[in-house]
């Protein structure tokens, strides 16, 4: 079944095409809702409320775009959600001074699984804000708009996430050789 | 600025094919929540309904045979209890019955207290099913202090009896009666006993526990249970009656032996209570569904054939028949399967009749005077004492041949009358569902004769001849009908019904063309409930 045709059937509400849209998406929307999530359970209800949103709105996608990338935006706008209302908490924190985040990635062994752990781990709007300009490609003035903070506190937001992955990084390699030795 | 970028590097390489699939619970709960499930919906409610059909059946059958066997033990024990009588006694057992019957509808909650730990006391299994039956006997309290004392000990007398046939039955009813409905309904009842509730509560209680599924399922075994109680309580009563009324007349009685009766005495009124108050909260309740309705009717039925026939005798083929209007009465009972369809089934008296004309009937010498050429009348078989009447038509005769006798004979009529049984069983299509409804109705009919009658109408003098030889008595109709309604409230509608019944096999030998139907327009008034 072509995705127009897949799509079609979506919005006629046939049980199966819902079904086999779910099956497409689910593993790349559900890797998207872990990065934006404090944890496993989190991402799986952000990702149940994502799909509920696309199979409830997917008349009104137009064919503008790529259907991967709106229900991208579905998925993350979800998770954002959770966090709009919590505006302002990080606002304390102004980082007046970038500081230089480097961390030596000499051997590249860490595991993607690690790597999840410590983005979750984030305090959560670090974590919002390093998602979305690192990973997924948003500017600092997108990131501003879409949760609702000014362009500096999402630039020094960004700074600090890099701050606390690069020192968890260096913690676990440290942790890690201290074992080896 | 070069490590800076290493760490947002890092992480975007590892990131950019990271995919895991999510647990397949997510997709169940999502599918739940989607609005397209209502099919896989419909077909689990059609399973309970079927569920609920049979569990209905199930319970029928347990709590007549029950019934049945508890009224026959009844019967045994009504004498065994009056022989052995006291005359002190007995007029203690007078004033409790009055004391009862005067005060019935009080409840004191410490008296019961009292009883059922005297009851639960004794480990016997019959008395534990006893408890059950007090629970729903508070009426019983309001007896005056020393009274109560020896209710303590009529309490255990009726337990130990295990003699007591009465006894026994009805508690194996009330078992039944509990076991089916819910297990976890009758511990809570029992729990219940100790509280200061009356029958009502109780009742209710034990459909709030009730799990929201077997809801509609206890619903109708209650409905069940009360139908059954009523005629086991009914017949009972009419039998405490004649105990008191004896109690009274005759001498008297060991003290537990008229207090047993006591007790089950009581124990029946307070089944009437609980049925009454039972009654009531299944109204309440049916209130949201109103899926059986009962209809009483009545219809004017006409009876005639398709075909030119006789199902008296051949001769009879071309003489004029005609037919009087009688009456059908019945009442109709009617499940609603969905909105649009209903299945009903009912039972309903018809009468029926047909005259056939221009016939002319010799009795006595007459016929011998004719001797017997013919023996024209096939399908009649008369009465002893009317052996020589003899029928004829006169279409069969040329007026210039015919004897004489003809000329100063009168032709009269023969009426053939009928009446059956009906049992229509029907399904009802719904076209239009307004306040003004239309229904199309088809289904079959069941026929057990139940009158038969031929009739010789001659010189207006009516006489009765015999009966017919081939209705069969069991036969069958296809019905057609069209259904209009008219909704007074939201449970009350008005019917009326033209209905056609084509009848089959209803005659065994029949002459000509003979295709009996007849046609009826039932009204009548529907309850929902």
């Amino acid at each position: 079944m072509s995705l127009d045709r897949l799509i079609e059937n979506c919005i006629k509400q046939d049980a199966q095409a819902q079904s086999q849209l779910y099956k497409q998406y689910a593993s790349k929307l559900f890797s998207l809702c872990l990065k934006y999530s404090k944890n496993y359970a989190e991402a799986e209800d952000n990702l149940h409320d994502a799909f509920i949103t696309v199979f409830s709105k997917i008349e009104q996608y137009k064919n503008k775009g790529s259907f991967e990338g709106w229900l991208k935006r579905i998925a993350i706008n979800t998770s954002l959600q959770r966090y709009r209302e919590d505006v302002g908490v990080y606002d304390i924190i102004n980082e007046g001074n970038i500081e230089d985040v480097s961390v030596d990635l000499s051997d590249n062994d860490l595991s993607i699984d690690f790597l999840l752990q410590i983005i979750q781990e984030l305090p959560d709007r670090y974590r919002l804000v390093f998602n979305l300009y690192v990973l997924d490609g948003y500017s600092h003035v997108e990131v501003s708009e879409l949760i609702n903070i000014s362009t500096g506190t999402s630039k020094s937001n960004l700074a600090r996430a890099r701050m606390i992955l690069k020192q968890k990084i260096e913690d676990y390699k440290a942790n890690s050789n201290s074992q080896d030795i | 600025m070069s490590n800076k970028k290493n760490i947002d590097r890092l992480f975007q390489e590892k990131f950019k094919d990271f995919e895991l699939a999510p647990n397949h619970a997510v997709w169940s709960r999502i599918s739940e929540s989607l609005p397209n499930k209502k099919k896989k919906r419909r077909v689990v409610a059609l399973w309970w309904q079927i569920g609920g059909v049979a569990a209905v059946l199930a319970l029928l059958l347990t709590v007549g045979n029950s019934v049945f066997n508890s009224d026959e033990n009844n019967n045994q024990n009504l004498p065994v209890v009056n022989t052995e009588k006291n005359d002190s006694e007995n007029k203690q057992g007078k004033n409790t019955l009055n004391t009862i019957k005067g005060s019935k509808q009080e409840v004191l909650k410490n008296v019961n207290e009292d009883k059922l730990e005297s009851v639960a006391s004794d480990s016997n299994k019959e008395e534990s099913i006893l408890k059950d039956k007090e629970s729903n006997t508070p009426q019983k309290n309001t007896n005056s202090n020393p009274l109560t004392s020896a209710k303590k000990s009529k309490v255990n007398a009726v337990a130990n009896n295990s003699n007591d046939k009465e006894n026994v039955s009805t508690s194996q009813k009330f078992n039944n009666l509990k076991t089916i409905t819910n297990k976890d309904n009758n511990t809570k009842v029992a729990d219940n006993t100790k509280n200061p509730s009356t029958d009502s509560k109780q009742f209710k209680e034990t459909k709030l526990t009730t799990k929201s599924e077997l809801k509609s399922e206890i619903k109708k075994t209650i409905e069940d249970n009360k139908t059954a109680t009523v005629d086991n309580s009914t017949s009972k009563n009419t039998e405490s009656k004649v105990f008191k009324t004896e109690s009274k007349e005759v001498i008297s009685t060991d003290v537990n032996d008229l207090d047993s009766v006591l007790t089950q005495d009581l124990t029946k009124e307070s089944i009437q209570d609980a049925i009454a108050e039972n009654t009531e909260a299944i109204d309440e309740k049916e209130d949201k569904q109103n899926r059986w309705s009962i209809a009483p009717n009545v219809a004017p039925v006409y009876y005639s054939s398709l075909g030119v026939g006789s199902s008296l005798d051949q001769q009879f083929n071309n003489n004029p028949k005609s037919s009087s209007v009688n009456m059908s009465y019945g009442i109709t009972g009617a499940y609603a399967i969905s909105k649009k369809l209903k299945i009903r089934a009912g039972i309903n008296r018809v009468n029926l009749n047909q005259t056939t004309s221009d016939v002319f009937a010799f009795t006595g010498p007459e016929t011998a005077s004719r001797g017997s050429v013919e023996q024209p009348s096939g399908n009649i078989k008369f009465n002893t004492g009317v052996q020589n009447v003899l029928l004829m038509s006169s279409t069969m005769l040329d007026v210039s041949t015919a004897p004489e006798v003809f000329n100063t004979k009168i032709a009269g009529d023969v009426d053939q009358r009928f009446a059956f049984i009906e049992v229509p069983l029907e399904l009802e299509y719904r076209l239009l569902d307004k306040k003004l409804g239309i229904n199309v109705i088809g289904g079959f009919s069941t026929f057990f004769l139940n009158q038969n009658e031929i009739y010789a109408d001659i010189e207006g003098t009516s006489t009765l001849i015999g009966e017919a030889n081939n209705i069969n008595s069991t036969s069958y109709s296809a019905n057609f009908g069209l259904g209009l309604d008219y909704s007074l409230s939201k449970q009350w509608n008005i019917n009326l019904e033209p209905q056609f019944k084509y009848q089959l096999n209803t005659f065994n030998n029949t002459s000509g063309n003979f295709r009996p139907f007849f046609i009826g327009v039932y009204t009548g008034l529907s309850f929902k409930f």
